[in-house]
């Protein structure tokens, strides 16, 4: 354990060589709110409701899900691996004295650490900013739940980009289809406009995929919503990340003799 | 005429270079036909829940999506990734190459790169904007068609321009990440949000200094009969303006340009 507290502290510190790089991504946190503001205002004008949303509960979830979702840097990981199977350089992984897979979760908690007080800092300059009365859960329960459920999140998404990025293993050029799920993460957790939007036969359907869980049913609860789905998201989402690790566990063993150090 | 040469021959050298990865070939298509796919789920959900936003229904949003699909798509399948390219050259000294060359650098690298792989999002495109077109019922005469095509071509132009000036900033300083960054969130926003939207400071913003909010929104208005004169004259102005800035940062830059240590 103490291996990987030292990978978390070297990523730590490792953000404060790139200070502009912590300004401008606070910065451009603004986008999503903004986004937010401007279409929901709009809408907002002939309406006092959407799917059960005020106008401030829908900028409150807006918040929430935009700071939830700029915590979430894992995306790099599948790259990184990615690109190493190809050039050969995953080998400088491979002789760590550290499981691989636990270096780059340890590496994400360490970059999340250190970005939480500047996006937690950021959310809150908006609310003020864009004047947001912003609903949040009195409930200590709900907290709690969705606070676990972000970090199972966050760790899922750590699990999934790592399965990716071993896929590399097997298929030469995983680009395309990293760039694709993106693209598809971004609707199916809830980022891009709240699910509840959504035909409720298509929600349910999501309830059964982790990615739910990941942005959209935390956001929900720490906005005082959905209370009811809580424990059930807590579960859904542990079975997910144990299924993905049996899932990564046999890819590594099955491919990992492919990789030859040489590149591809 | 030269040109038109040197035209065919990189397309020809690009076409043979892209057909070794199959899969590759495909991909911007399949990455961007994704993305606005996704946006009219997206579109389709808020309307499933609301009549109209501001004065758009749901036809005038999918004929935006399929506008901004389709300038999006010329940008891909022509230039987006040789002017991409453009930052690495500088900071590589690889402009060397490009200055000895009998040939405009700009011009080269420019469609150097073009990927016909990305050919089959402007049928997307065509498709996404016809569906629009009936679901809005829009009434087409040959003035709104000619208006749509006039201010397509010219935001077309208009999104070449910020791409080659975005990047340009590379001949003058260390890193031009920042701008890249700009441009990323300008057009996630504005892809998202029609410049109807946009008002106060915020319209000053996208309608003047990171145009991004006119691109597929002056098209459409024309194609509506929603434009009038003073939008007309704004949005060739932005054009002429944003031309006569591209052509003094470009040409500065190359002055600028001194080899690898730039």
């Amino acid at each position: 354990m103490r291996k990987y507290r030292e990978v978390m502290r070297v990523y730590l510190k490792a953000q404060l060589a790139w200070r502009a790089d912590v300004a401008f991504s606070m910065l451009f946190t603004v986008s999503k709110v903004l986004f937010a503001w401007l279409l929901w205002g709009m809408v907002f004008r002939e309406r006092d409701t959407v799917a059960d949303f005020t106008f401030h509960g829908m900028l409150s979830y807006y918040i929430v899900s935009s700071f939830l979702h700029q915590l979430e840097m894992s995306r790099g990981i599948s790259g990184e691996i990615s690109a190493r199977i190809r050039n050969g350089t995953l080998s400088n992984y491979l002789v760590l004295p550290v499981n691989m897979e636990g270096y780059f979760a340890a590496m994400e908690a360490g970059v999340v650490l250190f970005y939480l007080f500047f996006d937690l800092s950021a959310a809150v300059v908006w609310v003020f900013v864009f004047r947001i009365q912003l609903t949040f859960t009195h409930s200590a329960g709900l907290f709690i739940c969705a606070m676990v459920m972000a970090l199972m999140g966050l760790f899922f998404m750590v699990q999934l980009n790592y399965f990716l990025g071993i896929l590399t293993l097997k298929y030469e050029e995983i680009s395309t289809f990293l760039m694709i799920k993106d693209n598809l993460a971004a609707l199916v957790t809830g980022s891009l406009v709240p699910l509840a939007l959504f035909p409720e036969a298509l929600v349910a359907g999501m309830r059964l995929l982790p990615f739910y869980y990941v942005t959209y049913l935390p956001s929900m609860l720490f906005t005082g919503r959905c209370g009811d789905e809580a424990v059930r998201g807590l579960v859904i989402l542990g079975a997910w990340c144990v299924l993905l690790q049996g899932v990564i566990r046999v890819t590594w063993r099955k491919y990992r003799i492919k990789y030859d150090g040489v590149g591809t | 005429m030269k040109n038109f040469r040197v035209f065919k021959a990189l397309l020809k050298i690009r076409f043979q270079n892209l057909m070794m990865f199959r899969l590759g070939f495909w991909g911007p298509f399949f990455v961007d036909g994704s993305l606005f796919l996704i946006q009219l789920v997206i579109f389709d959900a808020i309307y499933a829940n609301v009549e109209r936003i501001g004065s758009w229904g749901r036809g005038e949003m999918i004929l935006y999506i399929g506008t901004f699909s389709l300038i999006n798509a010329v940008n891909m399948a022509v230039y987006f990734f040789g002017v991409n390219g453009i930052v690495g050259k500088i900071k590589s000294g690889a402009m060397d190459l490009y200055l000895t060359k009998p040939v405009s650098p700009l011009f080269r690298l420019t469609f150097e790169c073009m990927n016909p792989g990305s050919l089959p999002l402007l049928l997307l495109s065509g498709v996404i904007i016809g569906y629009g077109v009936r679901t809005a019922g829009i009434r087409l005469t040959w003035g709104r068609v000619l208006v749509y095509l006039f201010f397509l071509a010219l935001m077309i132009l208009l999104y070449y321009e910020m791409e080659v000036l975005i990047r340009s900033v590379a001949f003058y300083l260390v890193s031009n990440a920042r701008m890249e960054q700009l441009e990323e969130m300008g057009l996630e926003l504005c892809m998202n949000l029609p410049g109807i939207a946009f008002y106060g400071v915020y319209k000053v913003i996208f309608y003047g200094i990171l145009p991004y909010g006119i691109m597929a929104t002056l098209p459409v208005q024309g194609l509506l009969g929603e434009m009038s004169p003073g939008l007309a004259l704004h949005g060739v102005g932005v054009v002429c303006v944003f031309s006569a800035i591209t052509a003094f940062v470009w040409r500065n830059g190359m002055r600028h340009y001194n080899s690898a240590s730039s």
